[in-house]
């Protein structure tokens, strides 16, 4: 019957499909989100001034506030990747036609995608504005993926949860961040060290690490919170 | 039987803390001779017992999952309200401890800043419960953030305050490479009131989780 | 016995806090039948609609769904049932065909089946879901419960915002479903005209 013909990955491909189809139409989370880290980005730098050249700010400060307009934007933007779909009450749909944990995959896809775009957009301005040097590059990058999608992983599953509680996106930030604790001490370690030039050591294993626990959480967990 | 019980409890935790005061010898290595040092015989038990109410709450959470039988739901709900007291006490004895060991009361250490991010945690799973109208979602979410606490709160208790590079703490003592590294009156007492606390969080849990399905009961009549 | 589909619940129960919606209600329908629920709005239908969908817990009682011998649990009932209700929607920004081939991949039916129900509805395909007239959007959602053709179709106000057409063509691919071999349970707050009612559950205080 129709359980059997459709693929769990074609599932999970037609929910992300659909999800940067609504949002190429109305831009609503990339607004959101861009919105926020570029105004925040711009007190910051008001604040600070071009002090990237500096060593103690360089090593100690600049790569904390990096992440915490990354932070900032994700918990503004990303709670809609299931809240919207309660408001619009298109989840009723989505309940009985989709399996969960291909839905919970597409939307993790998705809302990952979006947080890389954000930091491809950002992190350039950031370094610029505060002209700080990155000795390291490649291990930059590899920190802001990591360190994205544990953002998004911890995202999506509690974007799940707050979607059927009443004040939504207020309680999202809430439940959110103490679960990003660990991600995030390990992605601005290995920022740190990417902007030092340093040895990364253990953190890039405890951040996938970090990133894989979370994710398989998510998919364990996610069928319970969406389905009664 | 159970007052006999009950009595036991009470005489272990009396004996907990008069031998805290008159037993154990103070630590040279804290300050003002270490009469300061007594703090930890009541610091770390909470702390730990804080972190056996989380796990609780978390497998808890898991067996409602599966069974799906409200007494399961409101024993993990208890256990994170009775946990979030312990976890309070342990941040307010500790930030007590470094005024008189450090200073000041809260210094940025990773510790402290570790066991608050528990805190955060845990008082989000209260308010989530809050903002959640039907008993059968909010049972439902509510565990499911418990049962990932399982995987949170140990990296919170225990792996943070250790990675983060400086940190003002005191060493971990008991499992430096398996050796007891502290006076075996001290380790006797610390353990005796970590046993002394976790069963008075359990007894008191029991009491709570009772009291709520009274309460349940009621509500259904 | 062992080709027999069915759907048979028995004392269900469910209170929103203090407010006790279905006090034990019990019912079946089996192929070629329509059991129809009478409820005034607030008397519980919508809720029983739901549960039996899956889309709620009942808080005592059970819901057994059978087809063709197998039975089925709430998460293959989830995704088996057809399903109308007032507060179903659909993505407004994508337009009907792309809202329905986008579910037809969820369900497994083929491509295809999108355009060839919107052309049956007489709906436009590159129409924005979100621009269609209430009666539109009520054909739609027949469209949505057709897609992988059901067994069981579960109507709450099935005939809502339709203009005569409309409930014609909706009263007659009710009956097609029912002679090719369909059951479907049919809930609205007043009498409708619906084909092979075998079974009545009257709602409300």
């Amino acid at each position: 019957m129709s359980q059997a013909e459709s693929t769990w990955a074609a599932e999970a491909a037609a929910v992300f499909v659909k999800d940067w189809r609504c949002e190429y139409r109305t831009r609503y989370a990339l607004n959101t989100l861009g919105l926020f880290a570029f105004t925040t980005l711009v007190v910051v730098s008001m604040v600070l001034g071009p002090v990237g050249n500096t060593q103690v700010m360089a090593n100690a400060v600049l790569p904390v506030i990096l992440w915490l307009i990354i932070l900032f934007a994700v918990t503004a933007g990303l709670p809609r990747i299931f809240v919207a779909e309660e408001e619009t009450h298109t989840a009723t749909a989505l309940r009985l036609a989709a399996t969960p944990s291909a839905l919970f995959v597409g939307k993790l896809a998705y809302g990952f995608t979006v947080v890389v775009l954000l930091e491809v957009l950002i992190t350039p301005l950031f370094l610029a504005m505060v002209q700080l040097n990155v000795a390291k590059l490649d291990l930059l990058v590899a920190a802001l993926a990591a360190g994205g999608f544990g953002m998004a992983a911890g995202s999506t599953l509690i974007a799940a949860i707050v979607a059927q509680a009443r004040t939504r996106s207020a309680l999202f930030a809430v439940l959110l961040l103490p679960a990003l604790v660990p991600g995030l001490l390990f992605a601005v370690t290995l920022t740190r060290a990417a902007i030092a030039g340093s040895d990364p050591g253990v953190e890039l294993r405890m951040l996938l690490l970090y990133d894989g626990t979370l994710t398989v959480a998510g998919l364990m967990l996610f069928p319970t919170i969406w389905n009664p | 039987m159970r007052t006999l019980l009950l009595w036991l409890l009470w005489l272990l935790i009396a004996a907990i803390m008069v031998g805290s005061y008159l037993f154990a010898p103070p630590m040279k290595s804290f300050v003002g001779g270490g009469e300061s040092s007594r703090i930890l015989f009541f610091h770390v038990p909470m702390a730990w017992t804080s972190f056996v109410a989380f796990i609780a709450a978390g497998v808890w959470s898991a067996i409602f999952l599966k069974t799906r039988k409200r007494r399961h739901d409101h024993a993990a709900s208890t256990a994170v309200e009775i946990g979030l007291v312990f976890c309070v006490l342990a941040t307010v004895s500790g930030a007590i401890w470094a005024k008189v060991e450090w200073g000041a009361y809260w210094n940025w250490d990773p510790r402290q800043l570790s066991i608050l991010a528990a805190l955060v945690y845990y008082a989000a799973y209260l308010a989530l419960r809050s903002q959640v109208a039907d008993d059968e979602v909010r049972a439902r979410v509510a565990g499911a953030y418990a049962v990932l606490g399982l995987v949170i709160a140990p990296f919170l208790f225990f792996v943070a305050p250790r990675i983060a590079g400086f940190s003002l703490h005191p060493q971990p003592v008991v499992n430096q490479g398996m050796k007891l590294q502290m006076d075996l009156s001290v380790l006797g007492i610390l353990i005796g009131g970590s046993l002394g606390f976790m069963a008075l969080f359990f007894w008191v849990h029991n009491l709570a989780t009772r009291l709520a399905l009274i309460e349940d009961e009621l509500d259904q009549a | 016995m062992s080709t027999e589909t069915y759907l048979r619940f028995h004392q269900i129960k469910r209170r929103f806090g203090r407010l006790r919606v279905l006090t034990g209600v019990s019912g079946e329908v089996s192929v070629g039948q329509v059991l129809f629920v009478n409820g005034a709005n607030g008397s519980g239908k919508s809720t029983l609609m739901r549960i039996l969908a899956g889309l709620l817990a009942a808080e005592a009682g059970t819901v057994d769904y059978v087809e063709e011998g197998r039975s089925f649990d709430i998460s293959e009932r989830r995704r088996a049932v057809g399903y109308v209700a007032p507060d179903l929607a659909l993505y407004e920004e994508l337009s009907t065909l792309e809202n329905l081939e986008f579910f037809c991949e969820l369900r497994g039916a083929p491509r295809s089946r999108a355009a060839e129900l919107l052309d049956e509805l007489g709906l436009p395909h590159g129409r924005l879901a979100g621009a269609l007239s209430s009666g539109m959007r009520q054909r739609l959602r027949w469209g949505w419960a057709l897609l992988d053709r059901p067994k069981l179709l579960l109507l709450d106000e099935p005939f809502q915002n339709l203009d005569r057409p409309g409930i014609e063509q909706g009263t007659e691919l009710l009956s097609r479903h029912l002679e090719g071999g369909g059951l479907a349970v049919v809930a609205n707050p007043g009498p409708l005209e619906v084909p092979h009612v075998a079974g009545r559950i009257d709602l409300g205080r």
